[in-house]
C-alpha cells in the first residue's frame, strides 16, 4: 500500500512536468477546445449584443444590435442598445436616423450624429430611451450605446 | 438576483451579528446535529416571516416615493449613503452586539430556558424585523423595485442570500473551534459598504448637480 | 531519539558536484531550447543576441539552483526579471498599438483589452450562469485571448497549484522584488488576521461581479493597473478608481514590501492568489516540515514571505494553504526539516530527487511562459539604446 502510494506519488509528479509542457505546445489547441466546448461568448454589456437590422444608406449602413437587458439570471431593468455606423470612410459630415428597435413600426429615438465635431444628439421617442451612454470612432465607424431603462 | 447576493454579501455580517445569539443557544447541552437543524429551521421561519412583512412595506415606500428620477435618486442615494456607513462602522468597531435578538439577556434567559418553537420563532421574527445595516440596505433596494410581486421576490431572495452564513451554525457543535468566516465576512461587508457609499454618494451628487 | 543540531549546510546539503549539477540540469537545457525557440533559431543576429541571452540566463540559474541546492534565490532572479520586462514589453507593446499606456473607450467597445489570470475569479459565476464572459477582450486569437488564459491557469494549477504565484504570475515579482531591498524588516508585527483580507477581497469581487456583470477587481482595485494599462480618466468615477489603485500600488506593492519584507500584495490582498490557494489541495507538490529533524528554530516563520508559516503549522508539519512553494523557507532551515516533498511519498528520504521533479515543473513553467516575454522586453530595451526609441 505505502509502496503503491510512493509510485502513484512519483508518478503524478512527472506527469506534472509533462503537463507544463502539453499547457504550452498545445495552447491553441486547448483554447479553442475549451472555447467550443464552453461555448463562452463575450458578455452582450461589452460586445453590445448580437445583430439584429443593418439600414442600408448606399454609401454607409446603419448597423442596430439588439437592447441588451441580460442580467445574471433574468433580466434588468437598466440597459442599452447599441448603433453603428459604418464604413468611416463613407458617412457623411451630418447623419440623422431614426430607430425603431420594438419592431412596432414606430420610431423610438432620434439620433443626429455630427461626425466632424463627434457629437450625438438623441431626441428619445419612447420614455425608455433615457440618454446617449457612450459614442465613440472606432476603426470601423461610429458606435454609440443609448441607455434604455424598462418602463413597467 | 440582486437580494440574494445583496444577502450573499451580507450574509456574514448577518452570521456575525446573531451567531452569537444563536449558537450559544444551539449548542445549549450538546444537541444533535439533527436537533440543532430543527432549532434553526425554526429560527429561519421566523426570519423568513420578517422579512416578508418586510416586504410589503418596502412595496409601499416605492409606491409612496416621488416618481420622478432625480427625487428618487437623491432619496435612495441618501438611504445608500447613510446605511452603507452604518454597514462599514458595524462591520469593523461593533459586531456582536447589534443583534435585537440578544438584546433583554433577562428574557432571553428565561426563554431560553423553556426552549419553545414558539420562543425560536419569535428570536428568527425579531431578526428579520430587526434594523441592522444590511437589513437596511435591502430595504433601500427593494425600494427601488416596482412591484410587490418583484419586492417580496427580492427578500426572498435576500433570505436565502443570508440563510446560506446560518446553515453551517448547527454542525458548530463539531466544530466549536475558531472559524475565520465571520472576520472574512466583516472584511468583506466593509467593502461592500464602501463600495455602496460610493453608489450613493454619486447618486446624491448626481441628483443635486442637476 | 536526540535530535541534534546539524553543521550547516552539511547534511542538509543537497549541494551537487558541477559535474553531476550539469548532468541533471541537462535535460531542461533541451526542454527550454526547445520551448523557447519554437524548433528554429533565430536568424537575424540581434534576435538570436536575445534569444542566446535568455536561454543561458534561464541554464545558469538552474544549473546554479540544482548546484548550489538553494531555490529562492535563483528563482527570485528569473521571476523578478519577469515582471520587470514583462512591463517593459507590455508598455510599449500598448504605445505600438494605440499611442499612450491608457486603455480608449474604442478598445474596450471593440472587445479588445488583454485578458488577465486575476479576472478569472469573477468571471466564473457568471460564465456559468449566463454562458458569457464579462470581460471586454477576445474569447480566442489575438493578444492575451480570454480562453489561452484560462488553458495557462489550468495547467498552472495542476501542475504547480499556487506555486504560480512565485513562479509564473507577471506581476507577482514586483512585490517580491521590493520585499528583498532591506536587510531587515522595519515593521515586524503583522496581524494574521490580515491574512484573511484576501478572502474578503475575494468574497466582494465575486459577488459584485456577478452582481454588476462587471469585473469589479479590475475596475476599482487592481494595483498592477499602474504599471500596465488603465482607463483613461474622463469622469469622476473613474478618477476616483485611478485614484484607489494608483494608492493600493504604491501601499501594497511598494511601501508595505520594503517595510515588512513580505510579499503584502500577493499575501494580504491579492484575490486570485486566495482562490488559487485551493488548487494546492489537488496539486501533487508541497512543502513539508519534518517534525522528527525540526529543531523549532522558528527561522522559516520569520522568514516566509507569506505568511505561510505559523507556529502552529510548524507543529502540523506543513505550511498553510496559501504557500506559494517559493522555496524561502526551504533554503533557510539550518536543520533541513523543511523541503519540498510530493504527495504521497513519506516526508523522510529522497530529499534531491522530489525538490528536482519540483523544479523541473516549476522552473520550466517559468521559463517557457516568460521566454517570450522576456526576449521582447530585452529587445525593446536594446532598440531603445540604439535607435532612441522603444517600439
Ligand atoms: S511556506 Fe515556504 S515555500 Fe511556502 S510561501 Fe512560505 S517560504 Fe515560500
Ligand atoms: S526553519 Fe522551520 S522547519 Fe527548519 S528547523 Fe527551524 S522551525 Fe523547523
Amino acid at each position: 500500500m505505502k509502496r503503491a502510494r510512493n509510485i502513484a506519488g512519483y508518478a503524478w509528479a512527472v506527469a506534472c512536468v509533462v503537463a507544463v509542457l502539453a499547457t504550452f505546445i498545445g495552447n491553441d489547441y486547448f483554447s479553442a477546445k475549451l472555447a467550443s466546448a464552453t461555448g463562452v461568448t463575450i458578455s452582450p454589456w461589452y460586445s453590445g449584443g448580437e445583430i439584429v437590422r443593418s439600414i442600408d444608406h448606399g454609401a454607409y449602413r446603419t448597423v442596430i444590435r439588439r437592447p441588451v437587458f441580460d442580467g445574471l439570471i433574468g433580466e434588468r431593468k437598466e440597459g442599452f442598445i447599441q448603433i453603428e455606423w459604418q464604413p468611416v470612410t463613407a458617412l457623411p459630415p451630418v447623419i440623422e436616423d431614426g430607430i425603431d428597435f420594438t419592431g412596432d413600426g414606430k420610431e423610438d429615438f432620434a439620433f443626429r450624429l455630427d461626425t466632424i465635431a463627434g457629437r450625438g444628439t438623441l431626441t428619445p421617442r419612447n420614455p425608455s430611451v433615457i440618454a446617449v451612454e457612450t459614442l465613440v470612432k472606432v476603426n470601423q465607424g461610429w458606435v454609440a450605446r443609448i441607455q434604455l431603462r424598462k418602463v413597467s | 438576483m440582486q437580494g440574494f447576493f445583496l444577502g450573499l454579501s451580507s450574509g456574514a455580517v448577518c452570521a456575525a451579528y446573531c451567531a452569537p445569539v444563536l449558537i450559544p443557544y444551539l449548542l445549549g447541552e450538546g444537541r444533535s446535529v439533527l436537533q440543532n437543524f430543527s432549532a434553526l429551521l425554526q429560527f429561519l421561519m421566523g426570519r423568513l416571516l420578517g422579512y416578508l412583512s418586510f416586504a410589503v412595506f418596502a412595496w409601499g415606500i416605492h409606491t409612496s416615493l416621488p416618481q420622478d428620477i432625480v427625487h428618487r435618486n437623491l432619496l435612495i442615494g441618501a438611504a445608500y449613503v447613510i446605511l452603507s456607513g452604518l454597514l462599514i462602522f458595524y462591520s469593523f468597531f461593533k459586531a456582536g452586539r447589534a443583534c435585537p435578538s440578544a438584546g433583554d439577556q433577562g428574557i432571553d434567559h428565561r426563554l431560553r430556558e423553556s426552549r419553545s418553537s414558539l420562543f425560536l420563532l419569535s428570536m428568527g421574527l425579531a431578526t428579520g424585523l430587526n434594523l441592522c445595516p444590511p437589513f437596511l440596505l435591502a430595504v433601500a433596494t427593494a425600494a427601488e423595485q416596482a412591484s410587490l410581486l418583484q419586492s417580496v421576490l427580492f427578500f426572498l431572495t435576500f433570505f436565502l442570500g443570508t440563510s446560506v452564513f446560518l446553515i453551517p451554525a448547527p454542525f458548530l457543535g463539531l466544530l466549536r473551534g475558531f472559524s475565520p468566516l465571520p472576520v472574512i465576512g466583516k472584511m468583506a461587508a466593509g467593502l461592500i459598504g464602501a463600495y455602496y457609499l460610493f453608489i450613493g454618494a454619486t447618486m446624491l451628487a448626481g441628483g443635486f448637480y442637476r | 531519539m536526540t535530535k541534534e543540531h546539524p553543521s550547516q549546510g552539511k547534511t542538509v546539503g543537497v549541494r551537487q558536484s558541477p559535474g553531476k549539477s550539469f548532468l541533471l540540469a541537462l535535460p531542461m537545457m533541451l526542454l527550454t531550447l526547445m520551448m523557447m525557440s519554437g524548433g528554429k533559431i533565430p536568424a537575424d543576429p540581434q534576435r538570436l543576441f536575445v534569444f542566446a541571452v535568455t536561454y543561458l540566463f534561464f541554464n545558469l540559474l538552474f544549473f546554479l539552483m540544482i548546484h548550489t541546492g538553494k531555490t529562492d534565490r535563483y528563482r527570485a532572479t528569473a521571476f523578478i526579471t519577469y515582471a520587470l520586462l514583462f512591463i517593459v514589453s507590455f508598455i510599449s507593446h500598448m504605445f505600438e498599438a494605440r499611442g499612450s499606456m491608457s486603455l480608449s473607450e474604442e478598445k474596450i467597445i471593440l472587445c479588445e483589452v488583454p485578458f488577465c489570470h486575476l479576472v478569472i475569479p469573477m468571471t466564473l459565476i457568471p460564465a456559468a450562469l449566463t454562458k458569457t464572459i464579462i470581460f471586454p477582450g477576445m474569447i480566442t486569437g489575438g493578444f492575451a485571448s480570454i480562453a489561452s488564459m484560462f488553458t495557462i491557469w489550468i495547467g498552472a494549477s495542476l501542475s504547480l497549484g499556487r506555486g504560480w504565484c512565485s513562479w509564473g504570475c507577471f506581476f507577482g515579482g514586483l512585490d517580491d522584488a521590493f520585499s528583498r531591498i532591506l536587510k531587515k524588516p522595519l515593521l515586524r508585527k503583522i496581524d494574521p488576521r490580515w491574512t484573511y483580507l484576501p478572502w474578503a477581497v475575494l468574497l466582494a469581487v465575486v459577488l459584485t461581479a456577478a452582481a454588476f456583470l462587471s469585473p469589479t477587481y479590475c475596475t476599482w482595485l487592481c494595483p498592477f493597473k499602474t504599471v500596465t494599462e488603465f482607463q483613461a480618466v474622463t469622469s469622476f468615477k473613474i478618477l476616483v478608481q485611478t485614484i484607489i489603485f494608483v494608492s493600493l500600488f504604491i501601499a501594497l506593492v511598494i511601501v508595505l514590501p520594503l517595510l515588512t519584507k513580505r510579499r503584502t500584495q500577493c499575501s494580504l490582498f491579492c484575490p486570485f492568489g486566495a482562490m488559487q490557494g485551493l488548487t494546492n489541495r489537488i496539486n501533487v507538490f508541497d512543502v513539508r516540515i519534518d517534525p522528527h529533524i525540526c529543531t523549532n528554530c522558528k527561522r522559516c516563520v520569520k522568514a516566509c514571505p507569506t505568511l505561510s508559516v505559523t507556529e502552529e503549522s510548524v507543529r502540523a508539519g506543513r505550511p498553510l494553504m496559501s504557500c506559494m512553494k517559493c522555496g524561502t523557507c526551504v533554503d533557510v532551515c539550518p536543520s533541513g526539516a523543511a523541503a519540498f516533498h510530493v504527495r504521497g511519498t513519506p516526508v523522510e528520504g529522497n530529499r534531491n530527487i522530489k525538490r528536482l521533479l519540483f523544479l523541473y515543473a516549476a522552473f520550466l513553467f517559468l521559463a517557457i511562459f516568460s521566454g517570450g516575454t522576456i526576449q521582447d522586453g530585452l529587445s525593446r530595451i536594446i532598440r531603445l539604446i540604439t535607435t532612441g526609441s522603444m517600439i
